[in-house]
C-alpha cells in the first residue's frame, strides 16, 4: 500500500515535468497503433447464439446476417449460427453469460423476449444485459391493420368501430407489450385474445374473421398483408413509428413511409401530441421490441477495437448492394444499427424503475393478470 | 396446372439437382434411422449446404431428406420399439411386437410399401387439393383445432391394447407432463420447481427417447441377446408385399386421412395418424392382434404419416405458417432463396411449388425402395448380440436428447423418463397415449382458451366443431350399440355376456404371445403415479385459475385412474395370491439403470467424451463380451463418431465441471 502511494507521488513529480509531452506522445502512439493494426478476426470462428428454435424469425435473421458478417468483419472470420432454445430464451442467454469471453467470438442475438424478463426481474434470469456491450442492432416495425367489417377507414374511426374490435396476440409480457400499451395510449379497449403460438396463426385467425384488428411486422406485412389490402380484405392504419435523435418515437416508420405513425395517429384522434406515463411506457417497450428488436449482446469487457470492428462491419454492410437488396426481403430493409448508436438508448430502456416501469408492471398485473 | 408440373419435372432432372435430391434422401435415411433424430435434425444439418446450391437443388435436397424420414424411422420403430415421432408410435407398437416374433422383415415390408403409397397418394391428393386447400385450412379455427386434438387423444388412449384404465391413465400422464412450463392463457410457469430449464416444458425428443428408447435399450442390455427372440425369417419381406397388396385400400384410406389432417398446422400429423390407425382397428373384423402386432395397424399408420409430410407443406406454402418444426426450417430455406410463401407464392412460383411436390414424390418412392433393398440386411441386425448395437444407439440417444436445449437437464430428464418408461413397459402400461397426450397438451390448452376468449362458450355449437366431434361420438355409439346387441343376443342364447368374444367372427391368426407384465412393477408404478398425481394436484391448486384448468383436467382423472389401478394391482397382493418380489430379469435391468445414472453423473462431472468412453468400454467388455482390443477400438470409433456428429450439428458437448 505504502509503495503504491509513493509510486503515485513519484509519478506526479515526473508527470509534472514531462506530463504534457508523455500524454500527447501516448495518444499519437495509440492512434497510430489502431490505424496500423486494426483488430482482425482472421482465422477465427464466431458463434451467433440464438436462444430460440432453428425455424424462428430470429434464427432466420441471424442466418441472413451471418454471410455478410463473414464478408465485412475484418479478417473474414467464419460465422456460425447456433440455436440454443429453451426456457423462453433464458437458457440460451444464461449459456452465453457463462461461456462468452471478451473476445467478440460468442455473442447473444436475441429479442425483447430475453430483455423483458430481465427488466421485469423475472425468476430464472441468470444474465445481466445492462453489463453487456452492443455489437449491432436490427429494427423491426409493426403495422396495424383492421378488417373492412369494422367500418374503420383511418385511425380516428377506431373510437367508433362498426363491430367490437378483437385483437389476437401471443403474450402480454412478451412481444405484444408495446401493442397492448399502444391500446392504452390511444384509449382503446379491444377484446384481447392472448395465447397464439405465433403471428402466423394470428394472421389466419384474422383472415377467418376471428379477430378484426391485427399487427404484423414489416416484412410479413409487405409480403402477406399487402395482397389482402389490395384485395380489399384489410385496411392498414398506422405503424409503430421510429425514433428521432433523442430516442422518441415521433418519426414515421423507415420502410412503410406512406402510413402515419402511432404518434401521428394519436394527434389525429385527440388533436395533441401524446404524452404522459402511458406514452413513456410505450416508448420504453417499443425501444426494446421494435427499434432494437434484434440485438447482438457482446461480453461486457469486450475491448474497444473489437467493438469498432463490429461497427465498421455494420457501416460496410449498409452500403453493400447485395446486403441492401436481400435485407429488403428478410427484414423489410431497415438499415443495421451500429452498436455505439444503439447502446445508450438500449441501456435506458433496460433499466428497471421509474413511473413508466411501475405503470407497465401494474397494467400487466391488473389488466392481464401477470404474476411477478 | 399440368404444364408447370411437367416443366418442373424437367427442372428437377438436371444432374446436379437430382444428385442434391439423392444426397438429401441418404441423409434423411440415416438421420431418420437414428433414434431421436428426425425431420428437424435432417433439415438443420443440411441447411448450411443450401447456401451452395441453387433454389431448385437446395429445396430438392431438403425435401428429399424430409420425405424419407418417416420411412426410415420405421426401421427404428420396428427393431427397437422407439418411435421417431408421435405419428410413428402406432408403427412402433405393432411393428415391434411383430419383430419380437421374428417377423421384423414382414413388418418392414408392409411399412415401406405403405410409406411409398402414402407418399405418392399424398402428392397426388395435394396437387388436386391446392385449389381448395386455402378454404380447407381456413375452416379450422381455434375451436376446431381443439376438437381435433381431443379426437387424436381419444383415439390414442382408447385404441392401444391392454387395460383401459391404464391406457387412459397413461394419456392423463402425458397431458400432465405436457402442462409443465408456461400456461397458454396466463402468465404463469407451472411445475418448474424454480428451474429455468423447465420454463419451456419438457422436450418431445427427450420424452419419446426416454419413454421408449431408453426403456428398450436397458431391457436389451440386461438380456444380452438380440432383438428377436426367434431367428429372423429373411423371407419375410415377401409376406410384407403380400400384406401390403392385400390391404391396399386401407393404405389409401390412411393416406387420405393423412393428407386431410396433415394440412392443419400443429395438431394435424399426430391426430390424423392416430385417426387412421383407429380407422384400421375399427374396420377390422378380428381386432385381437391390435396392439400385439397387426400389419393392418402399420399399413394404415404408415400410409397416413407419409402423406402428412407432404400435406404439412400446405399451410407453409399458402399461409407461411409452418405445420411443424421441420416445415419451419424449410420455410427459412425458402426465405434464403427469396421466396415468400403466401397466397401469391403458389401462383407466382408454380415452378418452385411443383419442384417441391416432385421432390416429395421421388423422395417417398426412392426412400421406400432403398429401405426395401436394405431390409434383409437390416433385419439381420436383430440377431446381433444387442450390446454391440445398443452402444452406438445409446450414444445417439444421448446426443439426440442433448440437442434439444444443450443443457445437462436434457440428459437428466432423459434418464428419469427412461425409468418411467421402463416401469410402464415392464408393468404392462401402454406408453403411446402418454406420448400423444404430451404432444397435444399445448395445442389443446392454447386453442381451448383462444376459443373461449374469442367466442366464449358459443364455440361448442360451431358446425365444424360438431362435425369433428362425430369422430368420437360415432365410434362410441357403435360400440355401445354393439355391446347392447351382443348382450341381448347372448342373453337370448343363454350364454354369459362377453362382448369381446362375441364381436370376433373368426380368429384369423393365433393370439400372439404376450410379454408377461410384472405385477410388482405395475403396482410400484400405480403407487408412484398416485403419489405423483396427488403431489401435482397440491401444486396445481395454487395456480392462477386460467393456468390450472388443463392441468386439473389431466391430474384429477389421472389421480382417480391411478388409484383404481392401485386397487386393481394391489388386491392380489392384499389377498396373498401374489408375492412382492423382484424378478431376476428386473434386477438385471435395475443394475443397468444404475450404470446409466453413473453415466449421466459422469457426463456432468468429467464431461461427455471421457464419461461415455468409460461407460462404453464397460458395456462392451461386460455385456457384449468383446475382446479388450476390440472393445477399445470400437469405443474409440463410436466416441469419435459421436463427436463428429455433434460438431456437424454445431453442438457443444458437455465438458464437465471437474476441470
Amino acid at each position: 500500500m505504502n509503495t503504491h502511494v509513493s509510486d503515485i507521488a513519484r509519478g506526479r513529480l515526473i508527470l509534472g515535468a514531462a506530463g504534457a509531452l508523455a500524454a500527447s506522445l501516448a495518444m499519437i502512439l495509440a492512434a497510430g497503433g489502431a490505424m496500423a493494426q486494426q483488430f482482425s478476426f482472421a482465422g477465427k470462428q464466431i458463434d451467433i447464439v440464438v436462444p430460440f428454435a432453428p425455424g424462428g424469425a430470429t434464427a432466420v435473421t441471424a442466418r441472413f446476417l451471418a454471410p455478410y458478417l463473414e464478408k465485412h468483419l475484418h479478417g473474414k472470420p467464419r460465422v456460425n449460427v447456433v440455436t440454443r432454445p429453451g426456457g423462453s430464451s433464458l437458457l440460451g442467454a444464461a449459456w452465453v453469460e457463462q461461456n462468452a469471453k471478451p473476445d467478440g467470438l460468442i455473442f447473444l442475438f436475441t429479442t425483447s423476449s430475453t430483455a423483458n424478463p430481465f427488466v421485469l426481474g423475472q425468476k430464472g434470469v441468470e444474465y445481466d444485459l445492462l453489463k453487456k456491450r452492443i455489437g449491432f442492432s436490427q429494427s423491426f416495425g409493426p403495422v396495424a391493420y383492421v378488417s373492412p367489417a369494422t367500418g374503420v377507414k383511418m385511425a380516428k374511426d377506431l373510437l367508433k368501430p362498426a363491430q367490437p374490435l378483437a385483437y389476437g396476440g401471443i403474450g402480454a409480457a412478451a412481444s405484444d407489450l408495446p401493442i397492448i400499451l399502444s391500446f392504452e395510449v390511444l384509449k382503446l379497449n379491444p377484446k384481447v385474445a392472448l395465447g397464439f403460438t405465433g403471428r402466423g396463426p394470428i394472421r389466419i385467425a384474422f383472415e377467418r374473421g376471428d379477430t378484426n384488428f391485427d399487427f404484423q411486422f414489416t416484412p410479413v406485412y409487405l409480403t402477406q398483408v399487402v395482397p389482402a389490402v389490395q384485395a380489399g380484405k384489410a385496411i392498414p392504419l398506422y405503424t409503430g413509428g421510429s425514433v428521432d435523435e433523442k430516442g422518441h418515437f415521433t418519426k414515421r416508420d423507415l420502410v412503410v413511409k406512406d402510413l402515419p405513425s402511432l404518434h401521428e395517429a394519436y394527434q389525429a384522434m385527440y388533436g395533441k401530441a401524446p404524452a404522459g406515463v402511458e406514452w413513456d411506457a410505450y416508448e420504453k417497450a417499443a425501444t426494446l421490441t421494435y427499434q432494437y428488436g434484434l440485438t447482438a449482446y457482446l461480453h461486457g469487457d469486450t475491448p474497444q477495437p473489437i467493438l469498432d470492428a463490429y461497427n465498421k462491419a455494420v457501416d460496410a454492410m449498409n452500403v453493400d448492394p447485395a446486403f441492401v437488396a436481400e435485407a429488403k426481403k428478410v427484414t423489410g430493409g431497415y438499415p443495421l444499427i451500429r452498436g455505439d448508436a444503439a447502446e445508450p438508448h438500449l441501456r435506458a430502456a433496460l433499466k428497471a424503475g421509474g413511473a413508466a416501469f411501475d405503470y407497465t408492471k401494474n397494467l400487466l398485473a391488473t389488466k392481464y393478470k401477470v404474476r411477478f | 396446372m399440368l404444364g408447370p408440373a411437367i416443366d418442373a419435372f424437367w427442372l428437377l432432372m438436371e444432374p446436379v439437382r437430382l444428385f442434391a435430391l439423392f444426397c438429401g434422401m441418404i441423409s434423411g435415411l440415416v438421420i431418420g434411422m437414428l433414434p431421436g433424430l428426425g425431420g428437424v435434425a435432417a433439415v438443420s444439418i443440411l441447411l448450411p449446404f443450401v447456401y451452395a446450391l441453387d433454389a431448385y437443388a437446395g429445396l430438392a435436397m431438403l425435401l428429399g431428406a424430409v420425405s424419407v424420414v418417416y420411412t426410415s424411422d420405421t426401421i427404428t420403430s420396428i427393431l427397437v420399439g422407439t418411435p421417431g415421432s408421435p405419428a410413428s408410435a402406432p408403427t412402433a407398437i405393432e411393428g415391434y411386437a411383430l419383430a419380437k416374433e421374428g417377423r421384423a422383415a414382414e413388418a418392414m415390408g408392409v411399412a415401406f410399401i405403405a410409406s411409398a403409397i402414402g407418399g405418392i397418394a399424398g402428392v397426388i391428393l395435394l396437387t388436386l387439393a391446392i385449389p381448395i386447400a386455402r378454404p380447407l385450412v381456413l375452416l379450422f379455427g381455434t375451436a376446431e383445432l381443439f376438437m381435433l386434438a381431443l379426437v387424436g387423444l381419444f383415439f390414442a388412449s382408447s385404441l392401444v391394447g391392454g387395460s383401459r384404465i391404464k391406457g387412459l391413465a397413461s394419456g392423463a400422464l402425458g397431458l400432465a407432463l405436457g402442462t409443465i412450463g408456461p400456461a397458454a392463457n396466463a402468465a404463469e410457469f407451472r411445475f418448474t420447481f424454480g428451474q429455468a430449464y423447465l420454463l419451456d416444458g419438457l422436450s418431445l425428443v427427450g420424452l419419446a427417447l426416454g419413454m421408449f428408447g431408453i426403456a428398450e435399450v436397458v431391457s436389451m442390455l440386461a438380456r444380452g441377446g438380440g432383438i428377436a427372440r426367434e431367428p429372423v425369417k429373411l423371407v419375410g419381406w415377401s409376406d410384407g408385399v403380400r400384406d401390403a397388396l392385400q390391404h391396399r385400400w386401407l393404405i389409401l384410406r390412411g393416406a387420405l386421412i393423412g393428407v386431410t389432417g396433415g394440412m392443419i398446422p400443429a395438431v394435424g400429423a399426430t391426430a390424423s395418424t392416430w385417426v387412421a390407425y383407429g380407422h384400421a382397428a375399427r374396420s377390422a373384423k378380428d381386432r385381437s392382434r391390435f396392439g400385439h402386432g397387426d400389419v393392418r395397424g402399420i399399413a394404415a399408420a404408415e400410409g397416413a404419416n407419409n402423406a402428412t409430410v407432404v400435406a404439412d407443406l400446405v399451410p407453409t406454402m399458402l399461409f407461411s405458417v409452418p405445420g411443424g418444426p421441420a416445415a419451419a426450417i424449410f420455410m427459412g430455406a425458402l426465405y434464403i432463396y427469396g421466396y415468400y410463401p403466401g397466397p401469391r407464392f403458389v401462383v407466382d412460383h408454380a415452378d418452385v411449388m411443383f419442384v417441391i411436390i416432385w421432390s416429395c414424390a421421388i423422395g417417398s418412392v426412392g426412400g421406400a425402395i432403398i429401405c426395401f433393398l436394405l431390409t434383409p440386411w437390416i433385419a439381420r441386425l436383430t440377431a446381433i448380440r444387442f450390446a454391440i448395437v445398443a452402444a452406438p444407439l445409446l450414444l445417439v440417444m444421448l446426443l439426440g436428447a442433448y440437442q434439444a436445449t444443450q443443457h445437462i437437464g436434457d440428459l437428466i430428464i432423459l434418464f428419469l423418463l427412461g425409468f418411467l418408461g421402463w416401469l410402464m413397459k415392464r408393468g404392462g402400461w401402454p406408453r403411446a397415449p402418454a406420448l400423444v397426450g404430451f404432444v397435444l397438451a399445448k395445442p389443446m390448452e392454447q386453442n381451448f382458451w383462444l376459443a373461449i376468449q374469442l367466442h366464449e362458450w358459443s364455440w361448442l355449437a360451431r358446425p365444424a366443431v360438431l362435425v369433428i366431434s362425430l369422430l368420437i361420438v360415432v365410434p362410441v355409439a357403435i360400440q355401445v350399440v354393439r355391446w347392447l346387441l351382443t348382450t341381448y343376443r347372448a342373453r337370448a342364447a343363454g350364454v354369459p355376456p362377453d362382448g369381446r368374444v362375441a364381436t370376433v367372427d373368426r380368429p384369423a391368426e393365433a393370439p400372439p404371445p404376450q410379454e408377461a407384465a410384472s405385477a410388482p412393477t405395475s403396482l410400484a408404478l400405480s403407487v408412484l403415479l398416485s403419489i405423483g398425481f396427488g403431489y401435482a394436484l397440491i401444486l396445481a391448486v395454487d395456480f392462477l385459475p386460467d393456468a390450472r384448468l388443463l392441468p386439473l383436467l389431466a391430474i384429477i382423472p389421472g389421480l382417480v385412474l391411478a388409484c383404481m389401478a392401485l386397487i386393481q394391482d394391489g388386491l392380489p397382493f392384499w389377498r396373498g395370491t401374489a408375492r412382492l418380489a423382484i424378478e431376476d430379469e428386473l434386477g438385471a435391468e435395475l443394475i443397468q439403470f444404475g450404470f446409466l445414472a453413473l453415466l449421466v453423473g459422469g457426463i456432468w462431472i468429467i464431461g461427455f467424451v471421457p464419461a461415455t468412453a468409460v461407460y462404453l468400454l464397460g458395456i462392451l467388455l461386460r455385456m457384449a463380451r468383446m475382446s479388450p482390443v476390440g472393445a477399445v477400438a470400437y469405443s474409440v470409433i463410436l466416441v469419435t463418431g459421436a463427436y463428429q456428429l455433434a460438431s456437424l450439428m454445431l453442438m457443444r458437448l458437455p465438458v464437465g465441471h471437474l476441470f
